[in-house]
């Protein structure tokens, strides 16, 4: 029997870059498929390449050893396939039912059959243990509801095979396995299940066979019932994995951050940032850890000003900053690693130089008085792309142009080139490629060495604990544990995040 | 204060309304697509005036009001590529298609007809109104029902079906999609640039009934920029609906009765300049107090 | 809004012009000679001071559109505030026991334009306090003031040896002396404005971080420009330059406030286009507002020689402006925006 989905010799460039090189892959009937690889390995392109959002330069896909072009992802539903973006696509202000049935609706005479819908709904989620209820309005479901409603859309059109890109970032362990019996009824309905993921438990847990893939090739295949963890690493990595070299324990000095019972409500909602406190001293590095959703952002949002507090206090170096806007947040001597680097970070259609001074263009160097000072501008800017190897062509090209990494890369050179005491680094690696990895988590390491203050906000448990001299654990808005960086370990730290309190004690 | 309001008044209110009722429809629909519409001035304008000319050519007033649908359509056509196929600002689309309309209806006002300000000829024949004589003896029913034109009537009958088709409907259920999360509609399947052309190219229709209504509804003339800052009011109301066209149908009703205020004040002896104000006064303190919460940036 | 590319500007007026000589040539006149009367109506040595008196009050409304257009702002609350800035320059020097001439007009001139600019700062307040959205606040301000002045001098302000609804003259003194050769007072301190504009945009920080606005207003607040004093920034500057214009008018040329005569040129909607042209840039949004002027006073000359209306000149600014926007959608398609 033919593979139902098997992708021939895939090849994607981008200018310059080769994200897929002659990829092949087979994914049986009946099959739970993991796809590995680092950041930038070409898992997302490959999928991307399968799911009809754009063509291959060269390469077939066969369904069921057919031959077919897929020209859209709607063209792509209609063959039975169904992709679970990371970001959900979904409508939030329509209701559960709405968004399962919203282009395959059912109908009577002219009008939408709303009973029957809703029935749809409820039967399916029920036969596939995902709890919903049809009747709520998406917008104010948990992340890990919504997904379920993503997989609903997919049952309701019959899916056979569905593909899942990196789905249990933003689950709970217990919803974690949740969704793994899913993938596992589907697999057994014989369903074909494409599973992207970074995470290697997740692979031995759940998946049948794995292929994985390296700077756009195949590195490796293996049936996972006849293959070890460090051998699928070595794959990934292109070396055997070496253990972290222990850091060099540093004596914290004063706190300079000093938050003591912050909250932040919402309308209607429970508090997102519900009494939180904790102090970052001169020379340490303290993560958050948890699974997005849990209240980081909004924690983040009160710490630099951007959006008001409801109670409690922050100190940044003393000075009590709690109600204060970002430029007094800023003068205080805070630095700001946005988690969105092109939304907020950056302006795409600004130069590089005019983005380089943002966030310091009210003082000097760059202003003298009311004035900007355009060469101190375009000199500074010119310093850092060169310091940091940002891959520039210039300080008056536009921002946009920069790769992902790259404007990264400068975003974190702005932030860290005027010494500011304190630094909050939220998500700073998300999405970038191992080397801007590398070179970004040495600079949050020189940060720590020369005395300065960090907080680092990361959903990566992996960077937390490389990172970190203390861990907090948010969950649900508050703080549920706080951890010395030797004693947590991602088990621990796993039951944690789901908000297992008996954990914490 | 009874006789403050009057049959005379619930009347008025009425006729106000529909120009209002129509443009707003128009624009709670585009919104629901996806596109911020802040041409129905101008589209109301291009109506009136195809009206007046489509009535006064083809001696007829239902000749008008197609003549005012289609070349409202026809114009929104701008919008329609231009925020679709081409991608442009749809506010400066509709900064522009707001001039374009005053100049242009000017223009052709000058080189069809001769005359400048206002177009006024017996040879336009405006919207009869259709008395009910059976509500003769009920005089605020009277008021509100009798004496109307037939596009008032069509008017609230646009509202129930657009209600219907909105929210009961599964093109309805798409249309919904298109506007808030574009990218989810398309991955479904959903063709969202046709599904904002043809709307917008329907709230062109809707907003040249609107023009007809104004034009041929009670006075049968044109004069330039004759809509007034009404397709503005519609904009508010849209706002104010949150894009739902039956909540923005209730603001042109508020609107409506602020406008009939104003003309109750001025046969009062109260100064035309000041009581013109009044619909604006009471849209400035609807959006007061119709605001959202602030939310934190 | 990015800045303009010349040839898309370029190319965008070409088109416009190609278009309005179509819609000439259909409603029976020569094209060729409608646009030439148009060239020698504004641009010929005699008509010259006149065309530079209707860009004086263009640019200046056209400043006021583009500063908070820079910031990616709209005021579409122009007419109300050169209303208000043209009847508090007509009602200053009426009020006033005589003085110098020289100081009634500075006086007339803050005037005005501080009370435009409290007005324009009203939408800005109603958008940082309430959430109401300036672009249609700014606009719904708009017809209550212009109703207002127009009942003012209707009826309690009216000069009753008059016909018409307006104020009584200004004295001769308190008027804004003319440059010569028939060119206004009002010249000079526009070209003021216009420099301090530009300069402004490049060279301060307040310029820099309302660009920055323009081009992502999240990026500006998280580089902790504060939104809120900016946008009532931007609009009070935006509203002062409609109520300098409004001055201007009054006191250099009309010497009255007679009510719809500021607002029938339509200097607001023009200015507006302009500005959009450039998007928001101030040089390139000046000399838009320069080419319209010339469009302008040349339609003039053409509805007098030529039988085709005027209202030709604001169409064509219509077409530039849908052509732009299109022309700027389509680089964003092909950006793969």
């Amino acid at each position: 029997m033919p593979p139902a989905l098997e992708a021939r010799g895939i090849v994607r460039r981008y200018g310059t870059l080769l994200a897929n090189d002659r990829i092949d892959l087979a994914v049986a009937e009946g099959e739970i498929h993991a796809v590995m690889g680092e950041n930038g390995a070409g898992k997302s392109t490959l999928m991307s390449i399968l799911f009809g959002m754009q063509p291959p330069d060269a390469g077939e896909i066969r369904l069921d050893g057919r031959s077919v072009r897929l020209h859209s992802p709607a063209d792509a539903i209609a063959r039975g396939l169904f992709m679970v973006h990371q970001a959900f696509r979904l409508f939030a202000h329509l209701t559960v039912w709405e968004n399962v049935v919203y282009g395959q609706e059912p109908r009577r005479l002219l009008l939408l059959d709303r009973r029957a819908a809703r029935a749809r709904v409820a039967t399916l989620a029920a036969r596939y243990g995902l709890s919903v209820d049809p009747d709520a309005r998406l917008g104010l479901l948990p992340v890990g509801v919504r997904q379920r409603v993503e997989i609903l859309k997919a049952l309701h059109r019959r899916v056979r095979i569905l593909i899942l890109d990196e789905p249990t970032a933003v689950l709970t362990p217990p919803e974690r396995e949740g969704l793994f019996a899913v993938m596992r009824r589907l697999a057994s309905e014989r369903c074909s299940v494409l599973f992207v993921t970074h995470k290697l438990d997740e692979v031995l847990a759940v998946a049948d066979r794995v292929t994985v893939l390296r700077d756009g090739r195949v590195a490796a295949r293996f049936a996972t019932a006849a293959t070890t963890p460090a051998a699928i690493v070595e794959a990934m990595t292109g070396r055997a994995p070496v253990p972290r070299p222990p850091r060099a324990a540093l004596a914290a000095g004063r706190v300079l951050l000093d938050v003591r019972a912050l909250t932040v409500r919402a309308p209607g909602r429970p508090r997102l940032v519900d009494e939180v406190s904790f102090t970052v001293r001169a020379g340490e590095i303290v993560g958050i850890a948890g699974v997005a959703g849990n209240g980081q952002e909004a924690l983040v949002a009160a710490l630099v000003g951007l959006r008001p507090p409801d109670g409690g206090r922050v100190l940044l170096d003393r000075r009590d900053v709690t109600a204060a806007d970002v430029a007094t947040h800023r003068d205080a001597g805070l630095a700001y690693i946005p988690e969105d680097r092109a939304a907020v970070g950056s302006a795409a259609a600004a130069s590089i130089a005019d983005n380089m001074a943002m966030g310091f263009h009210r003082a000097a160097p760059f202003a003298r008085g009311i004035w900007q000072d355009r060469a101190a501008v375009r000199a500074a800017a010119a310093a850092l792309i060169a310091r940091h190897g940002i891959r520039a062509g210039g300080v008056d090209r536009p921002a946009g142009a920069l790769s992902g990494g790259n404007l990264q890369k400068l975003v974190v050179a702005r932030e860290l080139a005027h010494g500011a005491a304190v630094l909050i680094a939220e998500q700073p690696t998300r999405g970038v490629d191992l080397g801007a990895i590398e070179s970004i988590h040495a600079l949050l390491a020189a940060e720590r060495a020369a005395g300065r203050a960090v907080l680092l906000v990361s959903a990566e448990l992996s960077e937390i604990l490389a990172l970190s001299d203390r861990i907090l654990v948010m969950f649900e808005g508050r703080v549920l544990a706080e951890l010395a960086a030797g004693t947590a370990d991602a088990q621990h730290l796993g039951r944690l995040l789901a908000g297992q309190r008996d954990a914490a004690a | 204060m009874s006789g403050f309001v009057s049959p005379f008044l619930v009347h008025s209110a009425v006729q106000a309304i529909t120009p209002l009722l129509l443009a707003a429809l128009a624009g709670s629909l585009c919104a629901q697509a996806g596109v911020f519409n802040i041409a129905l001035e101008g589209q109301i304008l291009v109506g009136a005036f195809a009206a007046v000319a489509g009535s006064f050519h083809f001696a007829g007033a239902a000749a008008g009001v197609a003549c005012g649908a289609a070349a409202a359509t026809l114009f929104a056509l701008i919008l329609a590529c231009g925020s679709t196929m081409l991608r442009g600002d749809a506010i400066v689309i509709g900064i522009g298609m707001n001039l374009l309309a005053s100049g242009l209806t000017a223009y052709l006002l000058r080189q069809m007809f001769g005359v400048s300000g206002t177009f006024d000829d017996p040879r336009i024949i405006g919207l009869p109104a259709l008395r009910i004589a059976a509500l003769d003896r009920a005089p605020l029913a009277a008021a509100v029902f009798s004496g109307q034109t037939a596009l008032t009537w069509l008017a609230w009958g646009v509202t129930a079906l657009i209600g219907v088709g909105l929210f009961r409907t599964a093109p309805g259920l798409r249309l919904r999609g298109v506007g808030a999360e574009a990218g989810a509609a398309a991955t479904l399947g959903v063709a969202v640039g046709r599904y904002r052309a043809a709307t917008v190219l329907g709230a062109g229709a809707l907003t040249g009934l609107a023009g007809a209504q104004l034009a041929l509804g009670t006075i049968s003339v044109f004069s330039e920029d004759m809509s007034a800052g009404r397709g503005w009011i519609a904009v508010v109301a849209v706002m104010l609906g949150r894009n739902n066209p039956l909540l923005a149908a209730l603001a042109c009703v508020l609107f409506g009765f602020a406008d009939a205020v104003g003309l109750r004040l001025q046969s009062l002896g109260m100064a035309s300049q000041l009581t013109d104000i009044a619909p604006y006064l009471v849209t400035l303190a609807a959006l007061l107090l119709g605001r959202r919460p602030r939310q934190p940036a | 809004m990015r800045r303009l590319r010349p040839p898309a500007a370029v190319l965008a007026v070409t088109a416009a012009l190609g278009l309005g000589a179509l819609l000439v040539a259909a409603s029976g006149a020569d094209p060729l000679t409608a646009y030439g009367a148009i060239v020698t109506g504004a641009l010929a040595w005699d008509t010259l001071p006149n065309t530079l008196n209707w860009a004086v009050p263009l640019v200046g409304m056209t400043l006021a559109a583009a500063v908070p257009l820079r910031g990616g702002m709209v005021n579409l609350g122009g007419d109300g505030q050169l209303v208000l800035g043209g009847l508090v320059a007509a009602l200053v020097p009426l009020a006033l026991p005589p003085a110098p001439g020289a100081f009634i007009i500075a006086l007339a001139m803050l005037a005005a334009v501080f009370a435009a600019a409290a007005y324009a700062a009203l939408a800005a307040w109603g958008e940082v306090r309430h959430g109401i959205p300036m672009l249609v606040l700014s606009l719904l301000l708009s017809y209550p003031m212009i109703g207002l002045a127009s009942w003012l001098v209707g009826f309690p302000l009216r000069d009753h040896s008059s016909g018409l609804p307006q104020t009584v003259l200004i004295a001769a003194s308190a008027r804004l002396p003319e440059l010569g050769a028939g060119i206004g007072g009002g010249a000079l301190a526009m070209l003021l404005v216009a420099v301090l504009a530009v300069v402004a945009d490049r060279r301060l920080v307040a310029g820099y971080a309302l660009r920055m606005r323009g081009l992502n207003p999240r990026f500006a607040a998280y580089g902790g420009v504060r939104p809120g004093r900016q946008a009532l920034a931007a609009m009070a500057i935006s509203g002062g330059l409609a109520g300098l214009v409004g001055a201007i008018l009054v006191l250099g040329a009309q010497f009255r406030f007679t009510d719809g005569a500021l607002l029938s040129p339509g200097f607001t909607w023009s200015g507006l286009m302009a500005a959009l042209l450039a998007g928001g840039e101030p040089a390139g949004a000046i000399a838009a507002a320069l080419f319209f002027a010339v469009l302008q006073t040349g339609a003039f000359a053409m509805q007098r020689e030529t039988a085709v209306p005027r209202v030709l000149a604001m169409i064509l600014q219509a077409v530039v402006i849908l052509l732009l926007a299109a022309r700027h959608g389509l680089d964003r398609r092909q950006a793969g925006g």
